[in-house]
C-alpha cells in the first residue's frame, strides 16, 4: 500500500500533462479538469482515511532504501494538508471558467493549475530536504506561469518582482541544503533529525537552521520579508490569487513547522525569536490590510497576520500550540481561498476594486453579501467557526506559557482584521442601491458563489464540528512534539 | 432548557419561508410565539423555594467546551426579562414596522439576538458564554444597520460592533486566563476556587480584561459613545437590545463574576468609580439632547452606570438594589422607548424642540409616559417602582464597606454626593422628556404628520409595562422573596434577606430623595438659564471625536506606514530582506559560536586554481561595472567558464561539460534577447544608496562564505554518498555514479526538474502567443 503516498503527486502531474494535448478542445478540457480534480480529491480522501486507520505510509522511491534514496512520507499532517489543498483545488476549478478569459484557459491554465497542485502536494509529502527544494521549484515555476498568464502590463511588472525574490530564495535554499549536507552528510529528513540530535544542534547548525528559516519565511511571507507578496498576489486572476493565497504561503509555514519540530529543535532562542517575529508579522500585516482601499489588496494583506498566528504556535512549541497551528493552517487555507474568490467576484461584478466606488451590492447580490459577512467572521475568529478553534488553542497556549504581550497583540490583530473586512462589507454591500455604476449579472454571481459556499461550508463544519476534527489536530500536535515517531517510521529497519 | 436557548435560532431559520406570507400574516406574528413560549416556560421557576437547575450537553468536550446551562436566580431574572420584554417588543413591532419593510431580515436578526442573549445568561461554560456574547454583538450590528441606506445607520452599526467586539476580545482573554488557572471552564467551579484566584499574580489582569468586556457592552464611560449612535436602529430594537437586555449583558457579566472579583478592594474602587461617573455623565448629557431617543439613550447610559456602581458597592443592600433596579429599569425604560416610538410613528418627528402639547392628541400615550418618566426620576410615590430602587441606591451609597486603601476612604466620602448629583439630572431629564413632549405649546402644524393616538397594538405593550411599574410599586415584596432574593443571592454568593418598604421614616436616603426632587424641580424650571454651561462642559470636546479620530488615524497612519516601506522598488525590497537575514544570522552565529575554521582537512591549492579564481572575481566585478549590456553578458560568461575549468580540475568532466553547454547557450540566448531590448539604463541611484547596497552585498557574501567555511570545517558524519559509490554498480549497474544518482537513485528529483523545465517552456510559449495575438487584435 505504500505506493499510495505517491498518488497525490502523480495524478495531478499526469492530468496536467494530459491536458496540454487537448488544449484546442476547451469544453473537454474543462470537464476533464473538473473530473480529474474530483477524482484526485476522492483518492486523497481515501488515503487520508487509510492513514487515519493504519498510520504513516512511507514510500522509498525507486526502491532505494532510506536514508539513501528519496522517501515520501505521508503522515497525518501531510495528508490533511494535501486533502485541504485538493478541496481548495475543487473550488478553484469550478470557479475558473467563469473568471478566466478564454485565452487564459486556452493557454494551459489547467496544466499549470495541476502542476501547481503537484508541487504543493509533493512539498507536503516528501521526506527529503533536497526533494523538498525540487517540489518548491515545481510549485514556483507553475506559479510563475500562472502569474503571467494573460500578460497584462501590471501583471508583468508585479510578476518580475515575484520571480526575482523567489529565485533568490531558491538559490539560498539550495545553497543552505549544501551547507547542511556538508555538516551532517545526509538530506533525508529523518536522518537529519537523528544526526542533528546526536550533536545537539551545536556549532554552525543553528546558523544553518536560521538560513532555512529565512528561505521558508520568504515563501511564508513573514515579517519583514513579505514585501513582494501583496501586490503580486492581486495582479493575476482571482482564481490564481486564491490558489496562491491558500496554498503557497502555507507551504512555507508547513516547511517551518516540519523542519523546526523535527530537525532543529534544540535551541530555545530560535523559538523565542519566532514569537517576536510572529508578533511583528501580525501587527504589520494587519496594518497593511487597513492601509488600502483596494478590496483585493485587503485580502492579500490579510494573509500576513494569519501567518503570524501560525508561526506563533511554532514558537510557543508545546502540544496545544502546535495543534493550534495545524488547526489554523487548515482553516486559513480554506478561508483565504474563499475570500479571494469572493472579492474576485465582487471586483468582477462591480468592474472595480476600489471599495469607495462600490455600494449597495446587497440589493443585487444578497447571497454574495451574506457569504462575505460569514467569511469575515470566520477570518476574524468569531465563534463558532473554524478560526475560533485555532485561535483559542494558540491564545491558550500563549497564556499558559505566560506570554501575555503576544496574546494581547494577537487579540488586537483579530480586532483589526475584523475592522479591515467590515470596511469592505459596510462600504460595498450596504448603502443605497446603485443602479448606474454596474450592470447586474445575477447569472454570473450564481456561478461565483457555488465554489465559495463549498469552502465556507467546511469553515463552518470545522468550527461547529470541532469535536470531530480537534482530536486529529491534537494527535498531530503530540506526534510533532515526539519526532522519534517520524524517525522510526522512516528508518524502521 | 437547551431547547429554549436554540428555539429562537431554529425559528429564525424558517422565518425566510414564513416571510412569503407576509402580505397576509405579518411575519412578526410567527416570531411572537417564540419569546412568549419561553416566558411561559420559565415563569414557573419563580417561587421562594427555587433551586438552581443545570443541564449539560457535550459540544466540543475535548476542548472542554460544553453546552452547560445553569439557571440560577440571576439567570432567571435575565431570562424573564429577555423573553418578557422580547414578547412585548415583538408585539409592538408588528404595528410599528410596515409590511413593506424587510420583515424577514428584521425578525431573523431579532430571534438570533434572543438566542444569543439567552445563551449569554444561561451558559456556565466560559467559552460558550463568549460565543453567545459575540453573537449578541453581531445581531446588534445587523439590527442597527437595518436601515443601512442611511449613512448614520452604517456609522452607528460599525461603531457598536467595534466597541463591543473590542470588549468581547478582552473578555475572551480574561476567560482563557481564568480557565487556565482554575483548570475548568465552568463558572460555578471557578467560583469555588476564588481564594486561590484572588492570590494569583494574574488576578489584576483577569479583572481588567473582564471589566473591559463588561464596560464596553454596558456602555460605561468612556465606552458609552456607541449607544447614542445605536439609536439609528428601529425603535423596537432600541427598546429591546439597547435598553432592556443587551446592554445589561455587561452588568450580567460583572454580577456573574462578582463572587470572585468582589474579593478584591480594587473591584469596588474601579467598578464604583466607573459606575458613578457614567451615572453622572449620562444624566448630565441627557438634558442636553433634543432627540427623544437620544435623551433615552443617555438616560440608559446613566441608569446602567447606577446599576454598575451598586454592583461595585457590593454590600447586601446594594446588590439587592442592583437586581431590583435591573428589573425596574427594564419596565420603565422599555415603556418609554415604546412611547418615543409611538410619538415618532404618529407625528413623524422625535425632535423635542418641535414637539409639545401632545397630551390632547395622544392622551393614553401621555399617561403611560407619565408613569414611566416619574418612575425613572424616582419621585417618591408609593406606586412607582423606580423610587424604591433609587431609595435603596442612596441607602447603599451611604453605607459603603470600609477598606484599607486611602482611595476607598475617599470614595466613601464622595460617592453619596455624586449619587445625588447624578439623580438630580436624572430627575431633570425625566421631567424634560415628559413635559417637553406632552405639555406646553407645540408647533403641531410643522410636524410631518398630523398626530393622533396610536393603534391599540402599539399601546398594549407599554401599557403592560406600566402596569408592571405600578404593581411592583404597590407590592414590592411580591417580587422580592420569590424572585429578586434569588438573583441577589446568586450575585453575592450568600443568602440575603431584604424587606422593601415604602416608608422608612425620615431617613437620610429619604432626605436625599427630597433634595433631588427639590433641586431637580428648580433646575428643570429654570433650565434655559443655565443651559449655557454645556458650551463649557463638554463644549467642543467629545469622546465621539476621539473615536472618529482613532478610526481615521488608524487608516491614514497604516496607509502612511505601509506606503513607507512598500514603495514598489525591487532593489529596496531585496536590500531590506538581505539586511534582515544578515542581522539575524550574524547574531545567531555569534551567540551559538557557529563560526569555526578548520584548515587541517584541506587539499593543496595550486597556482592554477588561484589564477582561475582571480579571473572569476575580476569578471564578476566587471559585470557589475560594465555599462554595455552585451559586454556585461560576455564578461559574465567568463565566470561560468571559470567554474567549468574548476570542474575539470576536480575531476568531474561530465559536470564541466554540462556547465560549458549551459554557459554557452545562456550567453547566446542573452545576446539574442538583448538585441531586442532597450539599452541598459544608466544607474541613477544616489551615491549613498550605492554605498549602502555595496555594503549589504559584501556583507552577504561574507556571511555565505563564513557559513560555507564553517560547514566545511564541521564534517561530523559520514556522508551518504559513500553508499552511492559502493552500490552504484552492484545495484544499479552503472559505472558513472553521477548518472546513476540522476536517473535512478534520485530519479524523482530529475523527473520533477524536467517538469520544471517543461512548465517554463509552456509558460513562455503561452506568454508570447498571447501577446502576439493581442498585438494582432490591436
Amino acid at each position: 500500500m505504500s505506493n499510495l503516498a505517491a498518488l497525490p503527486i502523480i495524478i495531478p502531474l499526469i492530468s496536467g500533462i494530459l491536458l496540454i494535448f487537448l488544449h484546442n478542445r476547451m469544453t473537454v478540457v474543462r470537464i476533464l479538469a473538473k473530473v480529474l480534480t474530483l477524482g484526485n480529491l476522492a483518492v486523497v480522501a481515501y488515503i487520508a482515511y487509510y492513514i487515519y486507520q493504519n498510520g504513516t505510509i512511507t514510500l522509498e522511491a525507486g526502491g532505494w532504501q532510506a536514508p539513501y534514496g528519496i522517501v515520501l512520507v505521508a503522515d497525518m499532517l501531510s495528508i490533511i494538508l494535501v486533502l485541504t489543498t485538493n478541496l481548495v483545488a475543487v473550488a478553484a476549478v469550478f470557479y475558473a471558467p467563469s473568471s478566466l478569459s478564454n485565452k487564459q484557459e486556452h493557454f494551459y491554465f489547467y496544466t499549470f493549475y495541476f502542476l501547481l497542485i503537484t508541487g504543493v502536494s509533493g512539498a507536503f509529502l516528501t521526506g527529503d530536504i533536497f526533494n523538498l527544494f525540487v517540489f518548491y521549484e515545481v510549485m514556483l515555476m507553475a506559479s510563475y506561469a500562472l502569474i503571467v498568464l494573460g500578460g497584462g502590463r501590471i501583471q508583468l511588472r508585479e510578476s518580475i518582482k515575484y520571480v526575482l525574490i523567489n529565485l533568490f530564495s531558491s538559490v539560498l535554499f539550495v545553497t543552505t541544503v549544501a551547507f547542511l549536507y556538508s555538516v551532517v552528510g545526509t538530506v533525508n529528513m529523518a536522518q537529519l533529525a537523528e544526526r542533528v540530535g546526536e550533536v545537539e544542534q551545536k556549532g554552525i547548525l543553528t546558523t544553518i537552521a536560521i538560513l532555512f528559516f529565512f528561505v521558508f519565511a520568504i515563501k511564508a511571507a513573514l515579517f519583514p520579508l513579505y514585501y513582494w507578496l501583496p501586490n503580486s498576489y492581486v495582479a493575476p486572476n482571482p482564481v490564481v490569487s486564491a490558489l496562491f493565497g491558500a496554498l503557497l504561503t502555507k507551504v512555507g509555514i508547513y516547511s517551518i513547522l516540519r523542519v523546526f519540530t523535527l530537525i532543529f529543535i534544540y535551541d530555545p532562542n530560535l523559538q523565542q525569536f519566532f514569537i517576536w517575529i510572529a508578533g511583528l508579522t501580525m501587527l504589520f500585516g494587519v496594518i497593511g490590510a487597513l492601509s488600502t482601499n483596494n478590496i483585493k489588496l485587503v485580502i492579500a494583506y490579510n494573509i500576513i497576520p494569519a501567518v503570524g498566528f501560525m508561526i506563533l504556535g511554532i514558537g510557543l512549541f508545546n502540544q496545544t500550540a502546535i495543534s493550534g497551528t495545524v488547526y489554523y493552517l487548515v482553516h486559513d487555507m480554506i478561508i483565504k481561498a474563499a475570500l479571494f474568490l469572493l472579492v474576485g467576484a465582487v471586483a468582477y461584478l462591480a468592474g472595480t476594486t476600489d471599495l469607495r466606488k462600490i455600494k449597495g451590492f446587497m440589493h443585487h447580490y444578497p447571497v454574495l453579501g451574506w457569504l462575505f459577512l460569514l467569511a469575515t467572521f470566520v477570518l476574524a475568529g468569531i465563534p463558532p467557526f473554524s478560526g475560533f478553534i485555532g485561535k483559542l488553542l494558540l491564545l491558550q497556549a500563549g497564556l499558559a506559557s505566560d506570554r501575555v504581550i503576544i496574546v494581547i497583540i494577537g487579540l488586537i490583530t483579530s480586532f483589526l482584521i475584523l475592522l479591515s473586512l467590515m470596511r469592505i462589507f459596510i462600504q460595498c454591500f450596504w448603502g443605497e442601491k446603485d443602479n448606474d455604476a454596474y450592470t447586474v449579472d445575477k447569472q454570473a454571481a450564481r456561478k461565483f458563489t457555488l465554489p465559495v459556499i463549498l469552502l465556507l461550508f467546511f469553515s463552518v463544519v470545522l468550527g461547529i464540528g470541532a469535536e470531530f476534527f480537534y482530536p486529529i489536530a491534537e494527535s498531530i500536535g503530540k506526534y510533532l512534539m515526539n519526532p522519534e515517531i517520524y524517525i522510526d517510521s522512516v528508518l524502521k529497519e | 432548557m437547551i431547547f429554549t436557548v436554540f428555539f429562537p435560532l431554529i425559528i429564525a431559520i424558517v422565518i425566510p419561508f414564513l416571510n412569503r406570507f407576509k402580505k397576509r400574516i405579518h411575519t412578526g406574528v410567527f416570531a411572537l410565539v417564540v419569546p412568549l413560549g419561553i416566558f411561559l416556560y420559565f415563569i414557573r421557576f419563580i417561587g421562594e423555594d427555587f433551586q438552581p437547575v443545570s443541564q449539560q450537553v457535550p459540544w466540543i468536550p475535548s476542548l472542554n467546551i460544553m453546552l452547560d446551562f445553569y439557571l440560577d436566580g440571576l439567570s432567571l431574572l435575565f431570562v424573564l426579562l429577555i423573553s418578557g420584554i422580547g414578547a412585548l417588543v415583538t408585539l409592538y413591532s408588528i404595528y410599528y414596522l410596515h409590511k413593506n419593510e424587510k420583515l424577514g431580515h428584521f425578525y431573523v436578526y431579532l430571534l438570533m439576538f434572543m438566542s444569543a442573549m439567552l445563551g449569554v445568561v444561561l451558559s456556565d461554560n466560559v467559552f460558550v458564554l463568549y460565543s453567545f456574547w459575540e453573537l449578541t454583538s453581531i445581531s446588534s450590528f445587523l439590527l442597527i444597520g437595518y436601515w443601512n441606506h442611511r449613512e448614520r445607520s452604517r456609522y452607528g452599526a460599525l461603531k457598536s460592533l467595534l466597541v463591543t467586539v473590542f470588549g468581547g476580545l478582552s473578555m475572551f482573554a480574561g476567560l482563557i486566563l481564568l480557565s487556565i488557572i482554575t483548570e475548568t471552564t465552568s463558572i460555578q467551579e471557578m467560583v469555588l476556587q476564588k481564594e486561590m484566584l484572588l492570590n494569583n499574580d494574574y488576578f489584576p489582569l483577569i479583572m481588567t480584561f473582564l471589566l473591559l468586556g463588561a464596560f464596553t457592552k454596558s456602555a460605561q464611560f468612556p465606552f458609552h459613545i456607541w449607544l447614542p449612535d445605536a439609536m439609528e436602529a428601529p425603535t423596537p430594537v432600541s427598546a429591546y437590545l439597547h435598553s432592556a437586555t443587551m446592554v445589561k449583558a455587561g452588568i450580567f457579566l460583572v454580577a456573574r463574576f462578582s463572587p470572585i472579583l468582589s474579593g478584591s478592594e480594587w473591584f469596588f474602587i474601579v467598578v464604583s468609580i466607573v459606575g458613578i461617573i457614567t451615572l453622572c455623565w449620562g444624566s448630565y448629557m441627557a438634558v442636553r439632547q433634543t432627540d427623544l431617543k437620544a435623551i433615552l439613550a443617555f438616560s440608559t447610559i446613566s441608569q446602567l452606570g447606577m446599576i454598575m456602581a451598586m454592583l461595585g458597592f457590593g454590600t447586601e443592600v446594594a446588590v439587592f438594589a442592583a437586581a431590583f433596579h435591573i428589573l425596574n429599569h427594564a419596565t420603565f425604560k422599555g415603556s418609554l422607548f415604546m412611547v418615543a416610538g409611538i410619538v415618532d410613528h404618529e407625528t413623524g418627528s422625535r425632535d423635542i424642540r418641535k414637539l409639545g402639547g401632545l397630551f390632547t392628541f395622544l392622551p393614553i400615550t401621555a399617561t403611560l409616559a407619565l408613569f414611566g418618566t416619574f418612575s425613572m426620576a424616582g419621585v417618591p410615590l408609593p406606586f412607582l417602582n423606580g423610587f424604591y430602587s433609587k431609595e435603596m441606591f442612596f441607602d447603599s451609597a451611604l453605607n459603603l464597606t470600609e477598606g484599607s486603601l486611602t482611595l476607598t476612604t475617599f470614595l466613601r466620602n464622595v460617592i453619596p454626593y455624586l449619587a445625588v448629583f447624578g439623580s438630580i439630572f436624572t430627575f431633570v431629564y425625566s421631567m424634560y422628556l415628559f413635559f417637553g413632549t406632552f405639555t406646553g405649546k407645540g408647533d403641531i402644524g410643522s410636524l410631518p404628520k398630523r398626530p393622533h393616538e396610536a393603534p391599540v397594538g402599539m399601546l398594549v405593550p407599554p401599557a403592560i409595562l406600566v402596569v408592571g411599574i405600578i404593581l411592583i410599586g404597590l407590592f414590592p415584596n411580591m417580587v422580592n422573596q420569590p424572585f429578586l432574593a434569588h438573583a441577589a443571592e446568586a450575585i453575592s454568593g450568600m443568602k440575603l434577606e431584604e424587606k422593601i418598604a415604602f416608608w422608612h421614616g425620615i431617613t437620610p436616603p429619604f432626605r436625599m430623595s427630597l433634595t433631588v426632587v427639590g433641586i431637580g424641580t428648580l433646575l428643570f424650571v429654570f433650565r434655559n438659564k443655565w443651559k449655557g454651561i454645556y458650551h463649557a462642559i463638554p463644549g467642543p470636546l467629545s469622546l465621539n471625536r476621539v473615536y472618529d479620530w482613532l478610526l481615521e488615524k488608524t487608516e491614514s497612519y497604516s496607509s502612511r506606514m505601509t506606503k513607507g516601506y512598500m514603495n514598489g522598488s525591487i532593489s529596496r525590497y531585496v536590500a531590506l530582506i538581505l539586511t534582515t537575514i544578515l542581522l539575524v544570522t550574524f547574531t545567531f552565529m555569534g551567540f551559538t559560536e557557529g563560526f569555526v575554521m578548520d584548515t587541517s582537512n584541506l587539499a593543496e591549492v595550486s597556482t592554477l586554481e588561484i589564477s582561475i579564481a582571480i579571473v572569476m572575481i575580476v569578471a564578476a566585478f566587471g559585470t557589475i561595472f560594465s555599462n554595455n549590456n552585451i559586454a556585461a553578458i560576455i564578461i559574465l560568461g567568463v565566470v561560468g567558464y571559470g567554474i567549468s575549468t574548476l570542474f575539470v580540475i576536480y575531476r568531474a568532466p561530465d559536470l564541466a561539460l554540462t556547465q560549458l553547454i549551459v554557459e554557452t547557450v545562456t550567453v547566446a540566448l542573452f545576446l539574442l534577447c538583448f538585441y531586442h531590448l532597450p539599452k541598459l539604463r544608466k544607474n541613477v541611484d544616489s551615491k549613498r544608496t550605492k554605498i549602502i547596497n555595496s555594503a549589504i552585498a559584501i556583507s552577504f557574501g561574507t556571511l555565505m562564505t563564513m557559513v560555507a567555511i564553517s560547514s566545511h570545517s564541521s564534517k561530523w558524519f559520514e556522508p551518504i554518498s559513500e553508499y552511492f559509490i559502493e552500490t552504484s554498480e552492484e545495484l544499479a549497474g552503472g559505472d558513472n555514479v553521477v548518472n546513476v544518482i540522476l536517473v535512478d537513485m534520485r530519479g524523482l528529483d530529475t523527473l520533477f526538474e524536467i517538469t520544471v523545465l517543461g512548465i517554463a517552456a509552456l509558460g513562455i510559449y503561452g506568454l508570447i502567443r498571447l501577446r502576439n495575438k493581442k498585438e494582432e487584435n490591436e
